[in-house]
C-alpha cells in the first residue's frame, strides 16, 4: 500500500465512520451539537488527506491503485472496488472536500434553529454524502463509480427531503429521485454493454466504434439527468426545497457535477465516440442557453442560482463534447468554488430575511458588507469578469468550442455569458443594493463566525484559482496554455456589457414594469411546459398502464382462477342430486351398470 | 454432535413446538421463550454450518444418511451444500426475526407459535435434504400449516373495493382470510400434485431404486421425457416462486396473513418454490431445462414489470409489498433461466436478499397496522414524525427494493442483469432494469405517502416507534441488508461453488452436442 492509496482510503473512510457512528449511536444524534462536531471532524481530517493527496501529485504522476474483488472472488470475481489515485481524483477529492467542509461548517449557523434531532439527522446525511461522493471520486472502475452515484442521489434524495412535512419539499425529494433514477437506467445499460464487449468495467478499453457509441451514448444519458441538461433538468430548480446548505454543496458545487466527472473520468472511452460528442456539444450549449433564459425571468434567488448551475454545467459539457476535457474539468472546479460561495452567501442573506425572493431584501449591502462582498465576488466570477478564477475556466471553454459545429455552440455561449452577467447582475442590485423592500430586510444583520467564516474561506479560490491553470493542467497531465487574444476579450466585453444592462435596468430597485423581453419569457416560463409533459406521460401512461395491469390481474388472471373454484363448486352442486337416497335408485344404478359391463364385455372388442 | 448438525438445525423447531405446545396456555413468556430457544439453535446451527462449510472442496458436506424406507431406497438423507448454507441462514434469520415480530400475538397464541416453528422445521428441511421424497414431504410440510395459519390468526377486508366491479369482490369473499387461506392452499396444492407426477417418472425412469438426488442427478433420462416433465416441475414449484400467472394466491394471502406468516411465507417460502425448480427441474432434467428456459426468462421478465406496475396501483399496504414479491421473484427465476455462472449467483442471492428485504418490509407494516388499525395508505401521512424508526427502515427496505448500490438488493439484480445480458437474452435484461425504476417509483411514492408531510391525523394515537422485541427483528433485517450490500462475498463465496457445480450438470451436455456433426 503506497501512501497515496492510503490517504485516499482515509479520505474516503472518515466519513463514512462518522455516517456509520452517526446512524447507529441514537443518544449522539439525539443531541444535535455533537452530531455536527462528529461530522464535521470527519470532513476535515478527509480534506487534510486530500489536500495532502494533491500536493503528493505535483511531483508524482504515478497512477496508484488498489483494488479488491466486490462481487465473486478468485476467477469469477465480476466487479472489483478499492482507490484509483491520479491527477483526476486527487483534483476532485479537494474540490469536493474543501466545499463540503465550507457547507457543514456554514450548516452550524444556519440550521441553529432546527429541533437537536433534526440537526442531528442533517449531519448525518451531510456525513454520508461527502462518503458516498468520494466513493464516486476515487473509483477504480465505471461500476464503483455508479455505486457512489447511486448513493449520492439517495442523499440528494434524503436532504431535498429535510424538511419532510412540506408537501413541496416531499413532491421535489421523490421527483429528483424519479429523474435521475430514470437516467441511471443508461449508466447501467451502459455498464452492462460495456462489460459484455470488453470483460471489464473499466474506463481503458478500446472498442469498436458502434459499440463506443453505444456505451457513451447510454452514459450520457444519465449525465444528462445527474447534471441536469436538458430535458431532465426539470429536478433541479425543484430541489431547492432542500435546506440552502444542501443546494450549495449538492445542487451546485458538487453532486450535479458528477455527470460532468463522469466523462472526465471516461475520457478514454469518450475519445473513441465522435458522434457522441458531437450530441454533447450540441445538448451542451442548448442548455446553456435555455437555462439562462428562464434564470432571467425568477425572483427566487435560489431558483436563479439553480437555473444558472444547469447553464454553467451545460459549458462544461459542451467544453467535453468539444474534446477539451481539461476546459470542462476546469470549469467544474471554479465552477463548484464560485457557485458554493453564492449559495452560502444568499443562504446568509435568506438567513436573515426569511424569504427567498429578491424582491423581499434590496438593500442587503449596508446590513450585510460581507454577505453582500462574497456574493458579489462569485456573481463576478461567474459572469466571467477578468482576473477572477470564472474568467479563465470560461475562457477554455469557450476555446475549446470555437471553430466546431459551424461555430454555432461558440455564438450561444457567447451570448449565454452576455445573458449570465445580465441576470447576476439583475440579483446583485435588487438584492443587495437600492432600498431594505421591508421590516425584515431593514432589520437584516450579519450572522456568527460559522457562517462568515466559510464565506471568506470560499472567496479565496473564487478569486485566485483562476491563477493556477496551470498547476491544475501539469497534475492532469494536460497541456495548458492561456493568452488574452480575441476570444476572451470579447466574452469578458459581452460580461461587463450585461452587468451595466443590469444597471441600466435594475440599479435603483426592482421595477415595476418588467422589459418587455423579459415578461415574454416570463410568460413562456409559466406555461411549465417540460414539467407539464411529463406530468401528463406519468398520469396518462405511467398510472393508467398501473391501473390496467391492476385490474387484468383481479379480473382476468385472477378471474380464471376463480372461475375454476366456482366452476367447482358450482358443479358439485348440480351433482348433488343423484345422490338421492333412495335405495331403488341406487338398484336402477346398480342394474344399469351391469347391464353396461355385459354389453361391453360381448360387444366391447369393436377394435 | 457435530456431525448431527443439521438433523440438529431441522428438529429444533419441531421440538421447541413440543414443548410450547406441553406449556399451559396461560404461560405466555415461556411460550415465546422456547419458540425463541428452537429459532436461536437453529440460527446458531446454520451459522455454524455456514462457517464450517469447505469451499475449496465444494459439493455436499456434513452428509447424514438415515434409511427411511429401504425398499424403496427412501433415506433421510441430510447434506449441506454451496446453496443450501446461506438459504439455512435465511430461514433461521427470519425464523428468529419472525418469532420476535409475533410477542405481541394475543389470540390463541400458543398454537400459533407451534404451527410457526412446524412450518419453519419444514424449511429448514428442503434446504438440506438430499433425497427427493423427503425433499418433497418437508415442502409439503412447510406448505399446509398456512392454511390454519391464515385461516386463524389473518386480517379480512381492510380496504373495501371500489369500482363497478365490487359485486365480484362480495361474491368471492375477496380479500377474506379464509377466501385467501383457501386460494392459496388449493392453488399450491395443485402445484404440489404436478411436482409429485414429475417426482414419480423421475423415479421409475431411474429405476425406481432410489430418490437420491445426486444419482437421479446423474441420470440420463432420455430427451422426450425432460421436455415432458420438466414444465411440471416449473409449474409445480414455481406457484410457490410466484410465476405469472399463477402468483395470485400471493397478494392476497400475504395480505390476510398475520405479520410473522408474511415474514416466513414471502421470506422463505417462496424461495423454496425457486429453489426446487432450480435444484430439482434444471439440474436433474436439464435437457428440459435448456428446451424450456426461452420461456422461463420470458415469463420472469413479465413477472418483474407486471408486478411492479401491479403493485404501483395498489392502496392497501400489504398488498403493495404482496405485489413487489411478486416483481422480486421474477428476478430470482430471470437469473435461473440465463444458465450463466453470474445470473444464477445472483438468483440465489437474490432469494437471500429478497427474503431478508421482504421480511423486514412485513415486520414494520405489522408494526404499522398494529398501531394504525389500518392498511389503506391514502388514510396514513406524516407517520415520520411519531414513529422515525420505522420510517428510516421502510426507507432501508425500498431502498434495497430498487436495487440501490450498497444494499443486498443491488448486487443480485446486478449479477441477474449481467447474466441476462451474457446469455444473449438482451429482452430479458430490459424488463428487468425497467423494472428497477418502476420499483422506484412505486416504493417511494408510498414511503412519502405513509411517512411524509404533516401529520399524522387524530385517527393515529397509538402510533408509537418500536418496542423491545421488535427493535430486534428490525434490527437484525436491516443490519443483514446493509453488510451484505458493502461485502456480498459473505455468502457469495458459498453461492458460487454451489452454482458453478450444479450449472456444470446442466451445460456438461452442451459440450458433448457441439461436437456432433
Amino acid at each position: 500500500m503506497t501512501p497515496p492509496v492510503l490517504y485516499a482510503l482515509v479520505a474516503l473512510w472518515t466519513p463514512a465512520i462518522a455516517a456509520l457512528l452517526l446512524a447507529i449511536l441514537y443518544p449522539l444524534r439525539k443531541k444535535g451539537q455533537p452530531a455536527a462536531v462528529v461530522a464535521i471532524l470527519g470532513s476535515l481530517v478527509s480534506l487534510g488527506a486530500a489536500i495532502t493527496l494533491f500536493t503528493d501529485r505535483l511531483h508524482d504522476d504515478a497512477t496508484h491503485r488498489l483494488v479488491v474483488p466486490w462481487i465473486g472472488s478468485g476467477a469469477s470475481t465480476i466487479a472489483e472496488v478499492g482507490v484509483h489515485v491520479d491527477g483526476v481524483s486527487a483534483s476532485m477529492l479537494v474540490v469536493v472536500t474543501l466545499v463540503a467542509t465550507c457547507v457543514q461548517v456554514f450548516s452550524i449557523g444556519y440550521m441553529h434553529d432546527e429541533p437537536p434531532e433534526a440537526y442531528g439527522r442533517y449531519f448525518t446525511y451531510h456525513a454520508l454524502f461527502l462518503f458516498s461522493m468520494n466513493l464516486l471520486v476515487v473509483a477504480p472502475n465505471i461500476l464503483q463509480l455508479f455505486a457512489g452515484w447511486e448513493l449520492v442521489g439517495v442523499t440528494s434524495y434524503l436532504l431535498i427531503g429535510f424538511y419532510f412535512k412540506k408537501p413541496s419539499a416531499a413532491r421535489a425529494a421523490v421527483k429528483a429521485f424519479w429523474v435521475t433514477k430514470f437516467a441511471d437506467m443508461g449508466l447501467l445499460f451502459g455498464l452492462l454493454v460495456l462489460f459484455a464487449a470488453s470483460g471489464t468495467f473499466g474506463w481503458e478499453p478500446t472498442l469498436s466504434p458502434p459499440v463506443a457509441t453505444a456505451v457513451t451514448l447510454l452514459f450520457f444519458l444519465a449525465v444528462v439527468g445527474k447534471s441536469a441538461q436538458f430535458p431532465l433538468h426539470v429536478w433541479l430548480p425543484d430541489a431547492m426545497e432542500g435546506p440552502t446548505p444542501v443546494s450549495a454543496l449538492l445542487h451546485a458545487a458538487t453532486m450535479v457535477a458528477a455527470g460532468v466527472f463522469l466523462v472526465v473520468r471516461a475520457n478514454p472511452l469518450f475519445e473513441q465516440a465522435p458522434i457522441t460528442r458531437s450530441i454533447m456539444l450540441g445538448l451542451g450549449a442548448a442548455t446553456a442557453l435555455f437555462a439562462a433564459l428562464l434564470a432571467l425571468v425568477q425572483t427566487d434567488i435560489k431558483k436563479t442560482l439553480a437555473y444558472s448551475t444547469c447553464s454553467q454545467l451545460g459549458y462544461m459539457v459542451a467544453a467535453l463534447g468539444a474534446g477539451s476535457m481539461l476546459g470542462g474539468f476546469f470549469h467544474l472546479t471554479t465552477h463548484a468554488f464560485f457557485k458554493a460561495l453564492l449559495f452560502l452567501a444568499a443562504g446568509s442573506a435568506i438567513h436573515a430575511v426569511h424569504s427567498n425572493e429578491i424582491t423581499d431584501m434590496g438593500g442587503l449591502a449596508k446590513r450585510m458588507p460581507l454577505t453582500a462582498t462574497a456574493f458579489s465576488v462569485g456573481a463576478l466570477a461567474l459572469a466571467g469578469v477578468p482576473g477572477l478564477s470564472g474568467f479563465f475556466s470560461k475562457d477554455l471553454v469557450l476555446e475549446s468550442v470555437e471553430g466546431k459545429l459551424g461555430n454555432v455552440p461558440y455564438a450561444v455561449l457567447m451570448l449565454t455569458a452576455f445573458l449570465t452577467a445580465f441576470y447576476m447582475g439583475k440579483v446583485v442590485f435588487v438584492a443587495f443594493f437600492g432600498k431594505p423592500s421591508g421590516e425584515k430586510a431593514a432589520h437584516a444583520h450579519e450572522s456568527g463566525p460559522s457562517m462568515s467564516g466559510p464565506l471568506v474561506v470560499l472567496m479565496v479560490p473564487t478569486v485566485v484559482a483562476g491563477y493556477f491553470g496551470a498547476t491544475f493542467a501539469k497534475v492532469q497531465g494536460e497541456p495548458y496554455h492561456f493568452a488574452f487574444g480575441a476570444g476572451p476579450a470579447t466574452a469578458s466585453a459581452l460580461g461587463l456589457a450585461g452587468i451595466g444592462l443590469a444597471y441600466a435596468v435594475y440599479g435603483r430597485g426592482p421595477r415595476a414594469a418588467v422589459p418587455a423581453p423579459i415578461a415574454m419569457i416570463d410568460r413562456v416560463a409559466k406555461t411549465r411546459a417540460v414539467n407539464r409533459v411529463y406530468e401528463w406521460g406519468f398520469r396518462n401512461v405511467t398510472l393508467v398502464l398501473a391501473d390496467g395491469l391492476a385490474f387484468i390481474d383481479r379480473y382476468v388472471v385472477d378471474g380464471l382462477i376463480n372461475l375454476l373454484g366456482w366452476g367447482a363448486i358450482e358443479g358439485g352442486r348440480k351433482l348433488r342430486p343423484i345422490q338421492t337416497g333412495l335405495a331403488p335408485d341406487y338398484v336402477l344404478a346398480v342394474v344399469l351398470g351391469v347391464v353396461g359391463l355385459a354389453v361391453w364385455a360381448v360387444f366391447g372388442s369393436w377394435r | 454432535m457435530n456431525s448431527h448438525l443439521l438433523s440438529i438445525i431441522v428438529a429444533a423447531p419441531a421440538i421447541a413446538a413440543l414443548f410450547v405446545m406441553l406449556t399451559p396456555q396461560t404461560a405466555k413468556l415461556a411460550i415465546r421463550v422456547w419458540s425463541l430457544i428452537g429459532a436461536t439453535i437453529s440460527f446458531a446451527g446454520s451459522l455454524v454450518a455456514i462457517r464450517s462449510y469447505d469451499t475449496a472442496l465444494g459439493g455436499l458436506q456434513r452428509v447424514e444418511d438415515y434409511p427411511l424406507v429401504p425398499s424403496m431406497g427412501v433415506h433421510l438423507k441430510l447434506a449441506v451444500d454451496g446453496w443450501g448454507g446461506p438459504l439455512l441462514v435465511l430461514t433461521g434469520v427470519i425464523l428468529f426475526a419472525g418469532v420476535l415480530a409475533s410477542w405481541t400475538v394475543k389470540t390463541r397464541d400458543r398454537e400459533f407459535f407451534v404451527l410457526l416453528l412446524v412450518l419453519t422445521a419444514g424449511v429448514f428441511g428442503v434446504f438440506v435434504s438430499q433425497d427427493l421424497l423427503v425433499f418433497f414431504l418437508f415442502y409439503e410440510i412447510a406448505v399446509l400449516p398456512m392454511y390454519v395459519l391464515i385461516g386463524i390468526w389473518g386480517s379480512s377486508h381492510k380496504v373495501p373495493p371500489k369500482g363497478p366491479f365490487k359485486f365480484v369482490w362480495k361474491l368471492f369473499d375477496i380479500g377474506g382470510k379464509q377466501y385467501a387461506a383457501m386460494k392459496l392452499t388449493l392453488m399450491l396444492l395443485v402445484g404440489s400434485a404436478a411436482i409429485m407426477a414429475a417426482l414419480f417418472v423421475m423415479y421409475l425412469k431411474a429405476g425406481g431404486t432410489t430418490f437420491d438426488l445426486g444419482v437421479l442427478g446423474a441420470t440420463k433420462y432420455d430427451r422426450q421425457t425432460q421436455i415432458v416433465v420438466f414444465p411440471l416441475v416449473w409449474l409445480g414449484f414455481g406457484t410457490l416462486a410466484g410465476v405469472f400467472p399463477f402468483h395470485t394466491w400471493s397478494p392476497d394471502g400475504h395480505a390476510s396473513a398475520p405479520t410473522a406468516v408474511s415474514m416466513l411465507h414471502a421470506g422463505v417460502l417462496m424461495k423454496l418454490g425457486a429453489f426446487g425448480v432450480m435444484r430439482i427441474g434444471m439440474v436433474i432434467l436439464p435437457e428440459g431445462a435448456r428446451f424450456w428456459v426461452p420461456v422461463v426468462g420470458a415469463v420472469a421478465a413479465i413477472n418483474v414489470l407486471y408486478g411492479a406496475f401491479a403493485a404501483m396501483s395498489q392502496t392497501d399496504l400489504k398488498y403493495i409489498i404482496a405485489y413487489s414479491s411478486v416483481s422480486h421473484m421474477g428476478i430470482v427465476m430471470l437469473g435461473a433461466a440465463t444458465l450463466t455462472p453470474a445470473g444464477w449467483n445472483g438468483a440465489v442471492f437474490q432469494m437471500v436478499a429478497h427474503g431478508i428485504m421482504t421480511g423486514l418490509f412485513f415486520a414494520l407494516v405489522g408494526l404499522v397496522y398494529e398501531r394504525a388499525h389500518t392498511r389503506a395508505i391514502l388514510k396514513m401521512g406524516g407517520f415520520a414524525n411519531v414513529m422515525p424508526a420505522v420510517a428510516a427502515f421502510f426507507t432501508l427496505g425500498c431502498l434495497s427494493s430498487l436495487g440501490l448500490p450498497g444494499t443486498a438488493g443491488f448486487v443480485s439484480e446486478f449479477m441477474v442483469f449481467l447474466g441476462a445480458w451474457k446469455s444473449g437474452h438482451y429482452l430479458w435484461a430490459i424488463p428487468g432494469v425497467l423494472g428497477a425504476f418502476v420499483t422506484a417509483i412505486y416504493v417511494l411514492r408510498a414511503t412519502r405517502t405513509i411517512f411524509w408531510g404533516e401529520g399524522p391525523s387524530h385517527d393515529f394515537h397509538e402510533l408509537s416507534d418500536p418496542k423491545k422485541t421488535e427493535w430486534g427483528a428490525l434490527v437484525i433485517l436491516g443490519a443483514g441488508l446493509v453488510i451484505l450490500g458493502f461485502w456480498p462475498r459473505l455468502i457469495l463465496d458459498y453461492i458460487e461453488p454451489g452454482s458453478v457445480e450444479h450449472l456444470g450438470k446442466v451445460l456438461a451436455p452442451v459440450a458433448t452436442l457441439a461436437r456432433l456433426p
